[in-house]
């Protein structure tokens, strides 16, 4: 169905894909459900590497012991993501999928009817950022920062066979068709490296309501202090997750002090470029980046020692 | 798309013709007159809507009826056994934890759910799980406190 039907769109968990549906701003002509494809909700081991099947409920993942105890970034960033009733229904793989997001796009149809219908909705105009031919909605998931910290690989498994991809590469970086997928491909597997597991990780989420809403700023970061290398990431800040590579290479090879950490976070607002399309202002995410990369590396730290 | 598909609510073994496109509280509530699960937000964001799909806390706003098949649907209406209320709904209305009423279908089968997957939650759990169900009475107070009352009788009982 899936080869047949270009547009048509997958539905697991669909508290995403039924909500964007009932605001018309997605219209498929197909929707294809693979809830009830059996074999891909599973957590296993293998040689050190966790897998993750794509239908896995974001609620299983936090309250697998093995995730809480040794990925807390996975499960902390699985225990944030909407409701209780979200995180049984929604799945990782879901999660990581999630359509982009921004004030003027995740509305009713009758309270976008008001403007010209933008870039992201089928039309020819971003009311966020003017006179650019882009659309400017922002990654807003919780569980992709975790595990872009971690170097978490996805298989991606279409018409044409199956290939493996850095989670990273599955994004586009374009806010209008935010995800890389080959046609009639779907996401069935999360890798998650052995090199990462034994790690220090977390994840911090700052949002308007804690208990329901989409995150305003989210920070993972995962270290290893034997090898002293480190890795960062943000949501919500960009069109797709943004990995903090400038505060990467200033730690890379350092202990991690207070002094450097906090030397770190000043160049935290330089890794995104967030605009205006959620209710809090640019300035005001990119000053939070820093708090919160500062906020996870210590969750992370106080956790392993 | 019409089709006809057979779900299990509340013990029994409805024949029903709906579309594909047809939420599980759509059908609920105008096909079956199951009126206990409300429409709240529509969107999944209020709690209003919950219903317990195999033991588990649904939002019957954001799943389809098709997907429902095969799975044991609760609703409000089948909760109380044999014309006894069930200890939840019992608690509720010990400690008044209900104005309007609307969230209350809702709240009683989060907790209904959140009892089931963890026999002895603490109250931080209770709060935290139940944080999707919105209450605009601002109830919320009474309602942790009926959660919480039935929680240490489980205790007693055992």
């Amino acid at each position: 169905m899936l080869q047949s039907n270009p547009a048509a769109k997958i539905l697991a968990g669909g508290t995403d894909l039924l909500v964007n549906m009932k605001h018309r701003v997605e219209v498929p002509p197909v929707v294809v459900n693979i809830k009830m494809v059996s074999d891909l909700d599973y957590i296993r081991h293998d040689n050190g590497a966790v897998r993750i099947g794509a239908l896995t409920p974001l609620k299983r993942i936090y309250q697998t012991p093995f995730i809480a105890e040794k990925l807390p970034a996975l499960a902390k960033a699985a225990s944030f993501v909407g409701s209780f009733h979200h995180q049984t229904m929604g799945t990782l793989a879901g999660n990581l999928c999630q359509q982009n997001r921004c004030k003027y796009y995740n509305q009713s149809q009758w309270w976008r009817s008001a403007r010209p219908t933008c870039f992201k909705a089928g039309g020819e105009i971003c009311h966020v950022v003017n006179k650019k031919e882009t659309c400017y909605s922002s990654y807003c998931g919780d569980s992709a920062p975790a595990l872009l910290v971690m170097n978490a690989r996805v298989v991606l498994q279409g018409a044409g066979g199956s290939r493996e991809i850095l989670l990273g590469e599955l994004y586009s970086g374009d806010g209008k068709a935010p995800l890389n997928f080959r046609k009639s491909e779907i996401l069935t597997e999360i890798i998650i490296p052995a090199e990462a597991v034994p790690g220090v990780s977390s994840y911090t989420k700052y949002a308007n309501r804690e208990s329901i809403d989409f995150p305003i700023v989210g920070a993972a970061f995962w270290g290893s202090t034997e090898k002293k290398a480190y890795r960062v990431a943000f949501t919500a800040v960009d069109k797709g997750p943004a990995r903090g590579h400038r505060i990467e290479a200033l730690l890379d090879g350092e202990d991690l002090s207070q002094d450097i950490v906090a030397e770190a976070s000043k160049l935290a607002s330089k890794e995104a470029a967030p605009v205006k399309n959620s209710i809090f202002s640019p300035g005001h995410k990119r000053k939070m980046m820093g708090i919160l990369f500062q906020s996870a590396v210590n969750e992370a730290t106080r956790r392993s020692g | 798309m019409k089709k006809v598909i057979e779900l299990n609510i509340n013990g029994d073994t409805h024949d029903l013709l709906v579309s594909s496109n047809h939420t599980l509280l759509e059908v609920l509530r105008e096909k079956l007159g199951l009126m206990g699960t409300k429409r709240g937000c529509d969107l999944g964001a209020c709690g209003a809507c919950t219903v317990l799909i195999n033991g588990e806390a649904y939002l019957s706003c954001i799943m389809l009826a098709v997907d429902a098949v095969g799975k044991e649907i609760i609703t409000i209406e089948g909760l109380a056994a044999g014309g006894d209320l069930h200890p939840l709904q019992n608690a509720f209305i010990d400690q008044g934890a209900l104005q309007c009423g609307f969230c209350t279908p809702g709240m009683i089968l989060t907790a209904e759910a959140i009892l089931t997957e963890d026999e002895h939650p603490t109250e931080d759990v209770i709060k935290t799980k139940m944080a999707g169900n919105l209450c605009r009475c601002t109830g919320y107070k009474k309602i942790v406190e009926a959660v919480m009352s039935v929680n240490e009788k489980i205790g007693e009982e055992a």
